[in-house]
């Protein structure tokens, strides 16, 4: 992504190759005010990516799906655990504060 | 709707908390390979996607509600992009606004966009129309576009196909046009 003056093809291959290959960030980064207006003015780029993502996902979702779906779900468990204890703590914090100012 | 993933819905919209969090893991079971198969088409990165969709399950259990009167997969993931995955997918790139130069707009646009064509229709059915789409391409065209899908970068499709680099992003940005023109009437017929 050396080149600073992207035509709008240009930006477009290198979003699908950034969205491909998981590094949207670098992408992004790299834009220059120009490149940045010019994907702004051009609605061929948004229809584009539409596609892109539509295609990124045919080709490469199926990758994605994680093998141990049990793991995730203690993840998703000790963020709960974790949500639970913090409603828990404001609630006691709050009564404690109505009881004080009583 | 799969019986299963009905009946987690059933409790994971109940009034009880604990019962919810007991309801999350068959939900999770059910739904997660469709979930994360939608986020991949924002992110394109495993880990975010797996952080992003922890965060997303974490909300339903906060506030289910959204998912009351929820009739099929399709809807689920509708309502579920809408009311969860936009507003944590936006998050993950607010940081992202500092340093570059896309406006805020353009940057939502980009990582968490409105719904758009097709984009609520399962993954094989997906793959099945854009196998026949492509087919209805030109031959050049067809093969820029599966070798991009196979993960090949543009300096080797531009050797496979014996032009220039500059040549297979015009010619990919052409066809990446052609087929939304496509997919729009197929979406229209629908």
């Amino acid at each position: 992504m050396a080149n600073t003056q992207r035509e709008i093809q240009e930006l477009l291959a290198d979003y699908a190759g950034a969205l491909r290959d998981g590094c949207l960030p670098t992408f992004l980064k790299s834009l220059t005010r120009e490149e940045a207006r010019r994907i702004s003015e051009s609605p061929d780029f948004w229809e584009a990516t539409e596609v892109v993502r539509l295609m990124n996902s045919a080709g490469f979702g199926d990758n994605v799906v994680t093998p141990d779906v049990g793991l995730f779900i203690s993840r998703v468990d000790a963020a709960i655990a974790s949500r639970s204890k913090q409603a828990k703590a404001s609630t006691r914090e709050h009564s404690r504060s109505q009881v004080n100012s009583q | 709707m799969d019986k299963a993933l009905r009946n987690a819905l059933r409790e994971l919209t109940s009034s009880d908390a604990e019962s919810r969090r007991r309801a999350m893991e068959p939900f999770v079971r059910s739904t997660f390979g469709i979930f994360i198969r939608h986020l991949h088409r924002y992110l394109g990165n495993e880990v975010e996607c797996e952080d992003v969709l922890e965060d997303v399950y974490a909300d339903i259990w906060e506030n289910p509600d959204h998912l009351r009167a929820i009739d099929s997969e399709a809807q689920l993931l509708r309502t579920v992009y809408l009311y969860y995955m936009r507003k944590r997918l936006r998050e993950v790139y607010r940081r992202m606004n500092r340093s570059s130069y896309l406006s805020a707009n353009d940057m939502q646009n980009l990582i968490a966009p409105e719904l758009g064509l097709c984009d609520l229709i399962s993954q094989t059915e997906l793959k099945q129309i854009l196998h026949r789409l492509l087919g209805k391409l030109k031959a050049r065209e067809r093969k820029a576009m599966e070798l991009w899908m196979a993960g090949m970068s543009n300096r080797a499709i531009a050797n496979q196909l014996e032009t220039t680099v500059g040549a297979v992003k015009m010619l990919e940005f052409r066809t990446v046009l052609k087929l939304r023109r496509m997919l729009k009437e197929y979406c229209e017929e629908d």
